[in-house]
Parts: structure tokens; C-alpha cells; sequence
């Protein structure tokens, strides 16, 4: 890909987002109501562990404070994909129901056309809820900021992946739906807990198959105390994850029976 | 004789009443059953949910240096968690969700010309969903827990009145859900309201922390509001038996289903008025 097409890929991804935003808003109680909704939806997960620090001040070195950044960032990470790629998280329903067709007739790339094609309203709380609750993470400056920036991105693209890998897997099994959903909230389950508990078989299984330690457990890490080494990981690793879902989600769409579905789109 | 005629006839009339709505229950078990991967699948939520929260009590429990918190050990903490979980996992689809489709692609306004409630249609279905998950996510909880943190006395009284608070905690979450489904009359998504209900009950629900675990004067606030009694009461109740405390939870529960029985049927009855059918 030449770099201008990747800008070409930038710029209208920005303006198909924009596009979402602006039709959701026309209902403007419903968008607000959405994005108050999940902040405070958001508020209440912290809530939770509020209450559970004050009987466990401290588990093997994390304190509140550190599940306030591991909730700004994963927070962060899921709005970004929810936002920019809310689409991915109905690939396998339109593969059991046949609607890939209609990006098919399309020049652009098919996995991103169906993934932009969405954006959750909702997400703009956690974006919202994100930023706000950063600042009470502990000390500030713009290194911890501009951290925290740089570890989003590898965060949300590794997210991102584990979205298209799980949804395509429709394309050999038929109905994957309810399997996605339940493995996607398997993983979104480790981020929501202190990381420092976790040993034996479920960190293997973080590293692996829900690949929760490399979406929060090391950018929360590297957050705190830099790594260059630890960075260079995270970012082969995603890296390497977008390379496996796009390939992933390629080789099954050559098993893509079409469901002779081709209408505009309102 | 006429009287016998009389209580046959009422038998007849009652049975006609009654049993459709067993036939819905029958319906909806076996459909749910058909979607043996969602089953499946949700005992594997189950699984992590209770393999995290074993590792976070221990290492927890050991870190504060105590084996027993307000009479609570770590086994019986992930026991009583395993608990509210597999009673809580096996509701989906959300009923809130259900009923919201149902007032925005017409389908409430057809249902009442029908010859059945459809509150209590829904509520049958409900029940008929329940069961194959529940039986599921106890039966894998149950070994996880097992294996994971070994076993914990049960006695049969505490299992058949924590039976009688689960019930009852399904029957507050149903009519909890049908009024935030039936708000759908008068706005246009209620995503906001379920997840604020979903989160209520994560925090007060005692999912996630168990209330006996709260800080004294909001274990005060959380067992009086209704997000306690959907599955917390019967687990903490099954785990750590209480005779004082069944009482209580049993009044409070009570209390709760007859204000949300009222309200969801005057919710129902005001929203009906709304609705106009036209043609069939």
C-alpha cells in the first residue's frame, strides 16, 4: 500500500465516522442519553472497586489508583475500536446472514468497509469517561500522557484483531455469534481486575487465547515504568495479531457463500 | 351431582387458563436447549468468572492476612460468587431487550388481542429459558468450584429456602426488566436504563464483591435495595445459612416484587393506551 492510499484510507475512515456521529445525533435525547448512560455505566464499574479497596487496600504492590489507569486505558482502547470499527462486531452476524455481499461490490478494502460501517454511540461515554477519570490516576505530566497515547494504539489494534479473529470464525462454523460474544466478554472480564493477582494457567491463558495481558496488563506496566524492550513486544505483538486477523478474515471469506442480498443501503 | 358438574367445569375452565402457559414454558426450554454452544458457552463464562475471582480472594484474603471476614472464608466467598453468577448467567437474552423489540416492531400490539396475558406470556418464556442454563452453569460452576477451591457444607434446609429466595429473585428481576422494556412506549432506546440496571447489579448485586465484604454501613444500604435480592440473597443464604437473615431478605423481597408488580402493570396499562392496531 502506497503512502497515499493510506492516507486516502485515514481521511475517509475519519469522515465515514463523522458521518456515523452526525446520523446518530439527529436523535439527540437518544445520543445523549447513550453517552451520559455509559459513563455512567462506567462510573459504576469503578464504583465496585471503591468498595473493594477500602477491605483490600493493597494486593501484591496494585492500588486503586492503579486500577483507575487500567480503567482509563482499557476504557480508552475499546472506545477507539467501538468508534472507529464498531462494524467488527457484526461480521459474524453477516456472515450467517449473508449482508457481506453488499461490501463486496465495493473497491475498498471489504474489512474495513464492513468495520467502519458502525460506529457505537455508546463508546463516546468511555472515550468521555476515559479522559476524565486519567486524571486521578495518581501524579501527572505529559510524559505519563503522551505514554499513555502511545500505549493505546497497539492496545486497541490487539483488541481489534481478537474482534475480527473471533467473528470470522462464522465463516467456517456457520453461527459463531453467541461464541464471539461470550469470548469477547471472557477477555473484556480480565480488565476489569486488579493484574496483579493473576498466575498459573489463566496468565497462560491471558498470553494465549484471550490475550488480555498484552490489551491492558503490559500497557498498564509500561504506562507506569517504561520498557523499551517490553515496548518492542507489545508492538511486534500487535503487529503480528493484525496480520493474523486480516489474514484470518481473508481466507475465510473464500469460503463466503453469498446470500444473493444485494440492496442499497439507507 | 351439579356440584360435581360445577368443579369440573371450573377444573376444565382453569385448566385452560393455566396450562397454555406451560406449553409456552415447555416452548422456550426446549428452543433454548436447541442452542447447545450458547449453553455451553455461558458455562465457560462461568468458568473464568470464578477462576479470576478464586485467585483475586486468595491472593486478596492472603495479603490482608486474615482467613475469615465477617464470618466469610475465601471458599465460601468464590462459592456464594459462583452462585450469583449462574443464577444471574442464565437470563440472557435480556428480557428488558426482548420487550423493547417487541413495543417498537409491533408485536405487544398484536399480542393483545391474543387470548393470553402478555405479561405472563412473557414470564413463562422467561421461566422456560431459565432452566437449561441454569442446570448448565451449575453443574460447570459447581466442578470449578469444586476443583478449584474444594467443597463447602450445604445443609437441605439452606438449599430449599435459598430455592425459595431464587425463585422469588427471578420473579423481581422479570418484572425489573419488563418495566425498563416497557419504557420503550415513550422513549426511543432504553440501553442507558439497562445498563445502569446491569450495573446496579454488579455493585449492590453482589457479583462481583460480596456485600457480606462491604464496609458496615453500606452492607445497611445494599441489603435493603432490590439489586440484593435478585441472586445474592439465595447464594449467600445457600453458602452460610441464617434463619434471621431469610426472614429478612424474604420480607424485603416480597416488599420489592409487590411495588414492581404494580408498577410494571400500570406501566403496561398506560403504555397499551399508546397503541393503535391497524389491520392484521
Amino acid at each position: 500500500m502506497s503512502q497515499s492510499t493510506v492516507a486516502k484510507y485515514f481521511s475517509l475512515t475519519w469522515e465515514m465516522t463523522k458521518i456515523n456521529i452526525l446520523s446518530a445525533m439527529e436523535y439527540r435525547f437518544s445520543f445523549w442519553m447513550l453517552v451520559f448512560g455509559m459513563i455512567v455505566n462506567d462510573i459504576g464499574l469503578l464504583f465496585i472497586w471503591v468498595i473493594f479497596f477500602q477491605r483490600f487496600p493493597e494486593i501484591n504492590g496494585w492500588q486503586f489508583q492503579d486500577t483507575v489507569l487500567l480503567f482509563s486505558l482499557s476504557t480508552m482502547a475499546f472506545a477507539l475500536v467501538m468508534v472507529f470499527g464498531g462494524g467488527a462486531f457484526e461480521i459474524s452476524r453477516k456472515i450467517r446472514q449473508g449482508e457481506l455481499d453488499y461490501y463486496l461490490s465495493f473497491p475498498k478494502n471489504i474489512l474495513w468497509h464492513c468495520s467502519i460501517s458502525k460506529t457505537d454511540i455508546s463508546a463516546i461515554g468511555d472515550f468521555l469517561f476515559s479522559i476524565i477519570i486519567f486524571f486521578f490516576s495518581g501524579d501527572i505530566s505529559l510524559s505519563k500522557i503522551g505514554l499513555f497515547l502511545l500505549m493505546v494504539l497497539p492496545s486497541a489494534a490487539i483488541l481489534f484483531s481478537f474482534i475480527v479473529i473471533t467473528q470470522s470464525l462464522a465463516f467456517w462454523v456457520g453461527d459463531f455469534e453467541d461464541g464471539a460474544y461470550n469470548l469477547f466478554h471472557a477477555l473484556l472480564g480480565f480488565s476489569l481486575y486488579p493484574q496483579s493477582v493473576f498466575h498459573g494457567l489463566l496468565k497462560l491463558l491471558m498470553f494465549t487465547l484471550l490475550p488480555a495481558f498484552f490489551i491492558v496488563t503490559l500497557p498498564v506496566e509500561l504506562v507506569k515504568n517504561f520498557s523499551l524492550l517490553n515496548f518492542a513486544l507489545l508492538v511486534t505483538v500487535a503487529i503480528g495479531i493484525t496480520i493474523l486477523a486480516v489474514k484470518i478474515f481473508f481466507a475465510g471469506l473464500k469460503k463466503y457463500e453469498s446470500g444473493n442480498l444485494i440492496n442499497v443501503k439507507s | 351431582m351439579n356440584q360435581e358438574k360445577q368443579y369440573l367445569s371450573v377444573f376444565h375452565y382453569l385448566k385452560s387458563k393455566i396450562l397454555k402457559y406451560f406449553e409456552i414454558v415447555k416452548v422456550h426450554y426446549f428452543s433454548s436447549w436447541a442452542y447447545f454452544t450458547n449453553v455451553i458457552g455461558s458455562g465457560f463464562t462461568v468458568v473464568i468468572r470464578i477462576w479470576i475471582f478464586t485467585q483475586l480472594y486468595t491472593i486478596s484474603y492472603q495479603a490482608s492476612g486474615a482467613t475469615i471476614i465477617n464470618g466469610q472464608s475465601v471458599a465460601m466467598v468464590v462459592w456464594g460468587l459462583m452462585l450469583v453468577q449462574s443464577f444471574h448467567g442464565a437470563t440472557r437474552p435480556n428480557v428488558s431487550r426482548l420487550i423493547e423489540d417487541d413495543v417498537k416492531n409491533g408485536t405487544l400490539a398484536y399480542s393483545i388481542s391474543r387470548p393470553y396475558s402478555y405479561i405472563l406470556f412473557q414470564l413463562f418464556a422467561f421461566i422456560g429459558r431459565i432452566i437449561p442454563k441454569l442446570f448448565s452453569n451449575l453443574l460447570i460452576g459447581i466442578i470449578a468450584a469444586f476443583i478449584l477451591v474444594g467443597p463447602v457444607f450445604f445443609s437441605v434446609k439452606s438449599i430449599l429456602l435459598g430455592l425459595i429466595l431464587l425463585i422469588l429473585g427471578y420473579l423481581l428481576d422479570f418484572l425489573i426488566s419488563m418495566i425498563i422494556g416497557l419504557v420503550a412506549f415513550w422513549i426511543e432506546d432504553v440501553s442507558a436504563l439497562v445498563w445502569i440496571y446491569q450495573k446496579g447489579q454488579m455493585i449492590f448485586g453482589g457479583a462481583i464483591v460480596p456485600i457480606a465484604l462491604f464496609p458496615d454501613y453500606l452492607q445497611n444500604v445494599a441489603n435493603y435495595l432490590p439489586f440484593s435480592q435478585l441472586y445474592y440473597g439465595a447464594a449467600r443464604l445457600m453458602v452460610n445459612f441464617e434463619m434471621s437473615l431469610f426472614k429478612q431478605f424474604l420480607l424485603i423481597q416480597l416488599a420489592w416484587i409487590l411495588i414492581f408488580a404494580l408498577l410494571s402493570t400500570y406501566l403496561f396499562k398506560k403504555g397499551i393506551k399508546n397503541v393503535s392496531v391497524n389491520g392484521g
